[in-house]
């Protein structure tokens, strides 16, 4: 009889085609819809708080702005600790679940003020930001990174890597580097596009 | 005078071929802000983790020195990458680069944490082995640390603000901003 699946690859599988799912979505004609929809809470986005004061205040959204890139460099650091662990390149000699754990609270929070620093300044620049591809491909990439730290890499780390294939373990540490350096190349090029 | 030899030098280095064609390249020019961008992550991420064991946040299970050592190189290189991209985006707009208020604040505060740097180094080399493996370091280490991350919090701000041109000496600056800004009387370059 064949072993039993983990349930952590499973999880991993169900959220691998739930990604696959939201590409498909993504690049069929059905996403024009969608983003129709979305246009009154962009345009609603630009008259808030946040919106009105990114734009007349030029200092405020800078300042924003230097928050989130340094919000960035904090979840960045944390998954290049982590990830490169993994790989086996960084501090090998500190036992995996330690860094893991260790470098999961300070991810969350780089995360958290990164999101919200999007928020402020995605308000400011609400309406030019919505005709940019290039930001819906950084949402993509976003919710990617989310879920994929959330529903697969923690939880197929969760029990040690002692029982995993090595080339699972290499796989998920590249996908995390390839996810997040796209989260932020995106982010970066939304400053030169439009 | 200062501020004439450092204009004279951006005009030598805004006469330069090289200099015209980067700033004229769209992608090239682009991809060296975004690697001097996300270089951050690479140096100032791995900078962060050092700095946060010093005082106790990050990792304080993990010994000082293991921290410090091995994440000192690849944070180097990130440094590296960092300053490389950096001189290549200042040569690109020597002349209003030059004259940034907020450049001349940069690299003023780089220079401060880079002593900074140096003066936490040789105080940790000294004392390291009474603390290495205490969750929190030296109240001196501590100070360097947070001293650290000031810095460096103050330096990618002004790193953001050089692109916004309130204080450019094309807008006519008098005073203690014209002066500190390095503008010249007269000069029909920005």
């Amino acid at each position: 009889m064949p072993p039993m699946f983990p349930a952590s690859y499973l999880r991993s599988i169900a959220t691998v085609a739930l990604l696959v799912l939201t590409l498909l979505f993504a690049f069929s004609s059905v996403r024009l819809d969608a983003w129709g929809a979305l246009l009154p809470l962009f345009e609603w986005m630009e008259t808030t708080w946040f919106g009105v004061a990114g734009k007349t205040w030029g200092a405020v959204f800078a300042i924003v702005e230097a928050m989130h890139l340094l919000a960035m460099a904090l979840l960045g650091g944390a998954v290049l600790i982590s990830d490169g662990r993994l790989l086996g390149l960084l501090l090998r000699d500190v036992p995996v679940q330690l860094i893991l754990s260790k470098t999961h609270r300070l991810f969350v929070i780089g995360l958290f003020i990164a999101i919200a620093s999007g928020i402020f300044m995605a308000c400011g620049v609400a309406m030019k930001i919505y005709y940019l591809p290039v930001y819906w491909f950084k949402m993509l990439a976003l919710t990617a990174g989310v879920l994929f730290v959330f529903y697969i890499k923690r939880p197929l780390l969760a029990g040690g890597i002692d029982s995993l294939n090595p080339w699972v373990v290499r796989a998920v540490a590249l996908a995390s580097l390839t996810v997040w350096f796209t989260v932020a190349a995106t982010g970066r090029w939304i400053g030169f596009s439009g | 005078m200062f501020n004439q030899l450092i204009y004279d030098f951006a005009l030598w280095l805004d006469a330069g071929h090289w200099s015209t064609l980067l700033h004229e390249s769209f992608y090239m020019y682009n991809w060296i802000e975004t690697t001097h961008v996300l270089s951050l992550m690479l140096s100032l991420g791995l900078l962060f983790f050092i700095d946060l064991r010093m005082l106790g946040i990050a990792l304080p299970q993990v010994p000082a020195t293991t921290i410090a050592r091995r994440l000192q190189t690849p944070m180097l290189i990130g440094f590296g990458l960092m300053v490389t991209t950096g001189l290549l985006l200042f040569y690109a707009i020597p002349v209003r680069s030059a004259q940034s208020v907020w450049f001349r604040i940069k690299l003023l505060l780089l220079l401060v944490a880079a002593v900074n740097a140096l003066v936490f180094h040789y105080r940790m080399k000294q004392s390291v082995t009474s603390w290495d493996t205490a969750p929190l370091a030296p109240r001196n280490i501590r100070v360097g640390a947070l001293l650290s991350l000031l810095f460096w919090v103050f330096i990618v701000i002004c790193g953001r603000l050089i692109a916004y041109d309130w204080y450019d000496c094309e807008r006519g600056q008098s005073g203690f901003i014209g002066v500190f800004a390095g503008c010249i009387e007269g000069q029909t370059q920005f």
